[in-house]
């Protein structure tokens, strides 16, 4: 199915998604940085969005998966429940924010706020991340291969984040941990699936919370 | 709260099209500020401002038909200042200052308090005017537009988004937390701002332009040709 | 010079090192409600008759862009509180009794139940900074979704859910490690500022498929400005909660020294909303009785939401369980003299998961109960709206009011009584 966003609204555009069968799949043309472009799809069908997407490119999902042909706006995949949105191009902020599963991938590199409150799903960027990447993240795993901005992992809970690049500096509570060998399958397993051959999955960060932040005394 | 968009025309032979590109970009952020707009034209310094839709606005103003080197719009949802004309983005100030805000100051009632200390008039009651202010006073008192950028980002605290435009240079800088949103777009041809892509996304030649977020804290500047 | 009760405060401080938390509402006395009395129909306007004639409650809430509005029997719902701060079997409780009433009840910051969900007819789901335990399918499941910017006891920061309460079920619903101190973010990860809340709001319709109404939930503070920017960003109903709103848990220093009372948001509110005649308003923040529930009728409001009422309907704090004095002590607390909330040692199993102490409250008694008040002061409601001469709760009007004291008078715009006199007017 093709629609064309030039002459079809955002609303029409995602009840004609929501309507396919699980298998099918669809392009949305001329996106134009439109928002909420395939949001709340709940079939295993594919997005082709065919350029530049706005906020919330396949967020809320379950099952689909979204490709983003250009870039991305911002909280791509925000709160995904399972399947994937991958981004061609660079993502703006809070990608993949509150993501509970499935897989938010972006080529290019994506800016403040990239994997914010993350709660179990995973978030990979083939590039560099901007600041506060991994607030607040409860679960879940985030992949870097570039540099990370500042901030990395403030107030980190239990998810984990690996970092190919330099990091700028962590946030509170985050630190830098001995990297196991669980770490390295884990790592190689993600570079190799999304094709970021240019991650040497021994010689990645391992960020994750100090949890000195957990407790602070109760009456 | 609103939507910004700003160009600056590197290419000549794009200058008799400003108003036409700037046009296209506002309506692409008319939702973002839905109560009034306004538009500074260089190098006239040519002040437009008005409440109503931005599109409306502009087809009042007749922009499409306007050439220029460069230009700074605003289109906006008023947070905590009245629905006026005055009160419209942008401010100009100084020797034909222009600045535009997304975002929302929380100290600008003590500074506006230390400008008109020192003799600095006010249009409005509105918390953009006091950036406008503060860097008019800078650089009256001989900083540079990038100087009393950073000068800004130290006494200024709150979130914003900023587009400034002086009779020769167009400079972009956001807070330390960025939380409005802010994309740059530069080809040869030109260099633009907005809140969002899609008011990029009617340029000429966007497919092939440098598109990037403005750093935290880090001050953008481009002179004028 | 300074009070006991100001030195006592030194001294929590010094032990602690930190703010003290609590649980409930503000405690310091402000105008409110109770400042206020109606002008009730004598020679000049004629009454309705008590219990023979008509006094309709029925309230809609977002027509306008909604397939499925909000349709409510009585003008008061039960506000959020959350799976977490309160049991199961009270959230299963509050359910019921909404549901028997035929009015709506509101998730919380956790994420939906199945038991709140089976429970309530009419469920709002909110959609918090945290996000903890949203998702898609409980967001489709809900009779409206609530964009919560913050409440009244402590607008402008996050949530709080001490390590007690944290138990495993909890702690799954929301992705946290168990038994952890938990605190919410204060603003939400992927929007800033109402611009952005109009591109998220829409979203939630999009995922929704335009179905349910979207409300904007505000702490008071710089309410007119708020309450015009969350129905510009496309909020259906708009709730505004007062300083006197409760809590499970959150700093004293929130609870007692932030916001406005909600008598003077209620006037700022509906004048906000003038020019939004779509955009409906709920308000909240101490709201206790029928009168509470008329006044702010009258003032501007839509309908009203109860918290710490329906609690206390509950049998929060009642003397009547007796649970033996050995109970209370243990959990450093006496019969009907606790609002030690946050620690999850809730002596009649409402802010509690413990399962021992949870077992202490039946969800079908408890709920007969929280009906039976909602009854009561829907029948207060409506026995002074016909007093005033009205045949529908709505009808109630400003003009009704006047204030016993100068503050309320000046907070609500209504005549100090026995004069033509409103503050600053």
């Amino acid at each position: 199915m093709d629609i064309d966003l030039s002459v079809t609204s955002v609303r029409d555009a995602n009840a004609a998604l929501r309507a396919l069968p699980a298998g099918a799949s669809a392009r949305l043309a001329s996106p134009a940085g439109r928002h909420n472009l395939a949001v709340g799809l709940t079939e295993a069908i594919t997005v082709e969005i065919d350029g530049t997407a706005g906020y919330y490119a396949g967020g809320l999902g379950r099952d689909a998966t979204v490709l983003v042909r250009g870039t991305a706006g911002w909280g791509a995949g925000e709160n995904l429940m399972s399947g994937l949105v991958r981004v061609d191009g660079d993502a703006s902020q809070s990608l993949g924010s509150c993501a509970h599963g499935g897989t938010v991938v972006v080529h290019g590199s994506a800016s403040l706020r990239a994997g914010i409150s993350l709660k179990g799903g995973t978030v990979l960027v083939a590039g560099d991340v901007g600041d506060h990447c991994g607030f607040m993240a409860q679960a879940g795993t985030i992949l870097i291969g570039g540099d990370a901005g500042r901030g990395l992992g403030d107030s980190l809970y239990e998810a984990v984040i690996y970092v190919a690049g330099k990091i700028r500096d962590l946030g509170a509570d985050a630190r830098i941990e001995e990297l196991a060998e669980a770490d390295v399958e884990l790592v190689a397993r993600l570079a190799k699936q999304h094709g970021f051959d240019h991650i040497d999955p021994e010689n990645v960060t391992r960020v994750a919370s100090a949890r000195q932040l957990y407790h602070w005394g109760t009456p | 709260m609103c939507g910004i968009t700003a160009l600056q025309l590197r290419d000549a032979d794009l200058r008799p099209r400003l108003g036409e590109l700037m046009a296209a970009m506002m309506a692409q952020v008319a939702e973002r500020g839905p109560d009034s707009a306004g538009i500074t034209i260089y190098p006239d310094v040519r002040v437009l401002k008005g409440v109503g839709h931005p599109a409306a606005l502009a087809a009042e103003w007749r922009l499409r038909e306007m050439a220029g080197t460069q230009a700074v719009a605003h289109t906006r949802m008023a947070t905590e200042s009245a629905i006026t004309a005055a009160h419209c983005h942008p401010f100009v100030v100084g020797d034909g200052l222009s600045l535009v805000h997304n975002g929302s100051f929380a100290n600008h009632a003590t500074i506006r308090r230390e400008l008109l200390a020192r003799g600095v008039p006010f249009d409005s009651d509105n918390d953009s005017e006091v950036a406008a202010r503060f860097l008019a006073y800078r650089m009256a008192e001989g900083d540079g537009l990038e100087k009393a950028l950073r000068l800004l980002c130290e006494r200024f605290d709150g979130f914003y988004t900023l587009a400034v435009q002086t009779p020769d240079a167009f400079a972009v800088v956001r807070d330390v937390i960025a939380c409005k949103p802010a994309i740059i777009a530069e080809t040869a041809g030109w260099v633009a701002m907005a809140s969002e892509y899609r008011a990029l996304a009617v340029l000429p030649g966007i497919a092939a332009a440098r598109v990037y977020e403005p750093e935290p804290e880090e001050v953008y500047l481009w002179t004028s040709t | 010079m300074s009070s006991d009760s100001s030195f006592d405060g030194i001294r929590e401080r010094a032990r602690l090192g930190r703010y003290p938390i609590r649980g409930g509402g503000a405690r310091r006395a402000v105008p409110a409600f109770d400042d206020l009395t109606f002008l009730t129909a004598s020679a000049s306007r004629y009454p309705l008759e008590g219990y023979r004639e008509a006094c309709a409650t029925r309230t809609v809430l977002g027509a306008a862009n909604a397939r499925d509005p909000v349709v409510l029997e009585i003008p008061i719902t039960i506000a959020g509180m959350s799976f977490g701060a309160l049991s199961a079997p009270a959230k299963e409780a509050l359910g019921r009794a909404a549901s028997e009433v035929g009015t709506a009840t509101t998730t919380g910051d956790g994420g939906m139940t199945p038991e709140e969900r089976m429970s309530s007819k009419t469920l709002v789901y909110q959609c918090l900074p945290s996000r903890y335990g949203f998702n898609p399918d409980d967001l489709r499941a809900a009779d409206a979704i609530e964009v919560v910017l913050g409440q009244g006891a402590k607008p402008g920061g996050g949530g709080m859910l001490m390590g007690q309460k944290l138990g495993p079920r909890v702690a799954a619903m929301r992705t946290l490690p168990e038994g952890i101190d938990q605190r919410s973010a204060c603003r939400h990860p992927d929007w800033t500022g109402p611009d952005d809340l109009r591109i998220k709001i829409e979203e939630l319709r999009e995922a929704t498929d335009w179905r349910v109404p979207v409300f904007v939930k505000i702490g008071a503070t710089r309410v007119y400005h708020d309450v015009r920017l969350a129905a510009t960003a496309g909020a259906d109903v708009v709730v505004v909660d007062g300083m006197q709103g409760g809590t499970g848990a959150t700093q004293d220093v929130f609870i007692e020294h932030t916001g406005i009372p909600t008598l003077a948001a209620v006037r700022l509110a509906a004048d906000a909303l003038a020019d939004f005649p779509d955009v409906k308003l709920i308000v909240s923040g101490g709201v206790r009785s029928g009168a509470d529930v008329a006044k702010a009728l009258a003032l501007g409001a839509d309908a009203v939401s109860v918290g710490m009422a329906a609690l206390v309907a509950l049998g929060c704090n009642d003397t009547v369980h007796d649970f033996g004095p050995a109970s209370y002590a243990e959990l450093g607390t006496t019969a009907g003299g606790c609002t030690a909330c946050h620690t999850g040692g809730c002596p009649v199993g409402i802010a509690t998961q413990s399962p021992a102490l949870q077992a202490r409250l039946d969800p079908v008694r408890g709920a007969e109960r929280v009906a039976n008040y909602l009854r009561a002061i829907t029948m207060e409601t409506t026995m002074l709206a016909r007093a005033c001469g009205k045949a529908d709760v709505h009808h109630l009007e400003p003009e009704d009011l006047v204030a016993l004291t100068v503050e309320a008078a000046a907070m609500a715009r209504v005549p100090l009584a026995g004069t033509e006199w409103i503050p600053g007017r």
